[in-house]
C-alpha cells in the first residue's frame, strides 16, 4: 500500500503535504502522527512534526461519519498555530474571567496538545484548569466543560476572526474520557459482532462520537454511523454488510463496504 | 451572575453597548433577561441554540456556587416570552 512519511512545522501541515504527494483526500488515507512536534521560541529549539500517511484500499475510505463530527467550534477549516499565538493568550484571558465570574476558584495553565484527546492536530493549545471542586466544571458527561470550551472558542473567533482552537481541560478529563470511550467502543463492537445486531450508544458530544468512530474505523466486522440531531445525536455500531437494522437479510445492491444510508 | 451573562454576551455580539441584562426575582429562582441588538440575536442564540445553551450551562455553575437557581431568557423583555425567529 502506498505510504509516505513527512515532516513539517505542524501536524496539519505535514498531513497536507503528504496527502498532496499521494493525491488523496483525508478520508482516503490513514494518518498516523509519529511526532507531534513542538513549537520553538523564535523558530529555535522546536521539534518538527512527523506523520505517516497511508492510502486506504479502494472502497475502504473512512466513513464520512468520522469527518462529519465537527469539534466544539464554529464551522470551517481550523488553523493550528504556535502556542504563543495571540488567540491562545486571549482564550486564557477569557477563561480566567469566566471562571472568576462563575465563582470558581481555579488557575489556568497552557500546554501543547499531546494526544488525540487533547485535540492534537486540531487544537493549538490545551488550557488546563486546576483548583477546587472541579467536578462542577466538568458536569454530567462533560457537558459543562464542553460548553466552556465551545464558548471560549466562539468568543476568540468572534474577536480575532481566526479559526484557532483551544481545548479546555480539567485534570486530564479528556484523556480519561478517551480511555473510557475506547473501552466502550471495543466492548460494544464485540457485542455487535457476536449478535449481528446494531447497537445505539448514549447521546454524546461531537468530539466523543468522533473518538468512537475513529476507534472502530479499521474494525473488519463493524462500522459506525450517527443518528439524531443536536444533543440527542448518538453513535450506531452496525455489523459490516448490514445496511438497515440487522434483522433483515442483506440487500443485494449493498456491497457491504460502503456506508449505510443516512449517515 | 449578571456580570457573567454580560461578559459572555458582549464578547459574542457586534454591538456590545446594546447588551442589557435585567434580573427578576421569581421566588425560588432568579430570571435573567438578556437583551441584545436585533441583528445580534442570532449570535447569542447560535445554531440550534448552542450558544444560548452554553451560556445557560455556565450560568448554572455560577448559580450552584451561590446556592441559587437561575434561568436565562433571551429576547425583548417587553415582548414577553416571544421566541426569537
Amino acid at each position: 500500500m502506498e505510504s509516505v512519511e513527512v515532516s513539517a512545522k505542524t501536524v496539519d501541515e505535514a498531513i497536507d503535504i503528504a496527502l498532496d504527494e499521494l493525491g488523496l483526500k483525508r478520508n482516503q488515507a490513514n494518518i498516523e502522527i509519529l511526532t507531534p512536534g513542538k513549537p520553538g521560541i523564535f523558530g529555535l529549539g522546536g521539534e518538527q512534526a512527523r506523520v505517516r500517511v497511508t492510502a486506504l484500499e479502494e472502497g475502504t475510505a473512512r466513513p464520512a461519519a468520522v469527518e462529519e463530527e465537527s469539534e466544539d467550534v464554529p464551522e470551517g477549516a481550523v488553523e493550528v498555530k504556535d502556542i504563543h499565538a495571540e488567540e491562545v493568550d486571549l482564550a486564557v484571558d477569557y477563561l480566567r474571567t469566566l471562571l472568576e465570574l462563575a465563582g470558581a476558584e481555579a488557575e489556568v495553565s497552557v500546554r501543547a496538545p499531546e494526544t488525540a484527546a487533547d485535540g492534537l492536530g486540531r487544537a493549538t493549545a490545551v488550557l488546563d484548569i486546576e483548583g477546587e471542586d472541579l467536578g462542577l466544571l466538568i458536569g454530567r458527561r462533560g457537558v459543562t466543560l464542553s460548553a466552556l470550551q465551545y464558548l471560549i472558542n466562539v468568543m476568540v473567533t468572534r474577536k480575532l476572526g481566526s479559526r484557532v482552537l483551544v481545548t479546555v481541560d480539567v485534570e486530564h478529563y479528556h484523556r480519561r474520557r478517551e480511555d473510557t470511550l475506547h473501552g466502550l467502543a471495543q466492548r460494544m463492537a464485540d457485542r455487535v459482532r457476536n449478535s449481528r445486531r446494531p447497537i445505539t450508544l448514549e447521546p454524546m458530544p461531537a468530539a466523543e462520537r468522533r473518538i468512537i468512530h475513529l476507534a472502530l474505523v479499521d474494525d473488519p466486522y463493524v462500522m459506525t454511523g450517527s443518528v439524531g440531531v443536536g444533543d440527542e445525536r448518538k453513535v450506531v455500531i452496525r455489523p459490516r454488510g448490514d445496511s438497515q437494522g440487522g434483522q433483515r437479510p442483506q440487500r443485494p445492491d449493498f456491497d457491504g463496504r460502503g456506508r449505510p444510508p443516512g449517515v | 451572575m449578571k456580570e457573567l451573562i454580560e461578559f459572555m454576551a458582549r464578547a459574542i455580539v457586534d454591538n456590545p453597548d446594546d447588551v442589557e441584562v435585567s434580573e427578576e426575582d421569581a421566588g425560588d429562582h432568579i430570571v435573567f433577561h438578556l437583551k441584545v441588538a436585533e441583528e445580534d440575536m442570532g449570535r447569542v442564540i447560535g445554531k440550534q441554540g448552542r450558544i444560548a445553551n452554553a451560556m445557560r450551562t455556565l450560568l448554572k455553575v455560577a448559580a450552584i456556587r451561590r446556592g441559587a437557581r437561575a434561568i436565562l431568557e433571551i429576547g425583548e423583555p417587553a415582548a414577553g416570552r416571544q421566541d426569537p425567529p
